[in-house]
């Protein structure tokens, strides 16, 4: 993954991370395999803990301590109606910044500035 | 090394959880103990200064779970391990130097600019 798309895509994966729970619980691994899954192809396992940590610390998500057949038990977190808000403001954040962007792209050239 | 002795003090005043961390870490088959190892030292230097242990816990769970699934050091921590530990770092309380550093250049800057 190229350095720019890290880059943008560190202000953004805390809510894709929200977005994926809302879908249905988690553990952190389950949630790695599920970017994968999605095209987020080389996102450390670390970086989406660090993530959980930091939601879990914010109150967006509660967790529950499952027994694993290997290992300590795992922590499954689940978004709760505290999330869902946030949640809500990300994906509106992310339409204003979308639209801007679009415009700003879509934009025709402007031969003035092109000399 | 003042910073050294604010720790050595939270150490004797938090020996027991200490005690449990570094027994824990010790007990992490290689290479996770290596890269714990390794992360500690960072922490130690450029983390919460005043209680470290909560955060070493966190990281601890992390490798922990990464030893049982057999998960390689690399697709935990990623490319960047500074940046990993900055991401991590970043979810707790900063030590109180840093703390005050902040507010020193904040209020500077106040001072500066209503001039």
């Amino acid at each position: 993954m190229g350095k720019q798309m890290t880059e943008m895509l560190k202000g953004v994966l805390e809510g894709i991370v929200l977005a994926l729970l809302a879908v249905r619980p988690a553990y952190g691994y389950e949630i790695t395999a599920r970017l994968r899954e999605r095209g987020f192809a080389e996102i450390a396992e670390g970086t989406v803990y660090a993530l959980l940590v930091r939601v879990e610390q914010r109150g967006y998500v509660d967790v529950e301590k499952v027994p694993s057949e290997k290992g300590p038990p795992r922590k499954v977190y689940s978004l709760n109606p505290q999330g869902r808000e946030y949640l809500d403001e990300f994906w509106a954040s992310w339409g204003f910044l979308a639209e801007r962007l679009d415009q700003l792209h879509s934009q025709p050239h402007d031969e003035g500035d092109r000399k | 090394m003042t910073m050294f002795t604010r720790f050595i003090e939270t150490v004797i005043g938090d020996k027991k959880q200490w005690r449990d961390y570094k027994a824990r870490a010790r007990s992490l088959p290689p290479p996770y103990n290596e890269a714990i190892d390794a992360l500690e030292r960072y922490v130690m230097y450029f983390g919460p200064g005043d209680d470290p242990v909560p955060l070493l816990l966190d990281l601890l769970d992390l490798f922990e779970q990464s030893a049982a699934d057999g998960t390689p050091i690399r697709q935990i921590v990623g490319d960047d391990p500074v940046e990993f530990a900055e991401t991590f770092l970043n979810n707790y309380p900063k030590g109180n130097w840093i703390v005050r550093e902040r507010r020193r250049l904040t209020d500077a800057i106040n001072q500066a600019a209503s001039r």
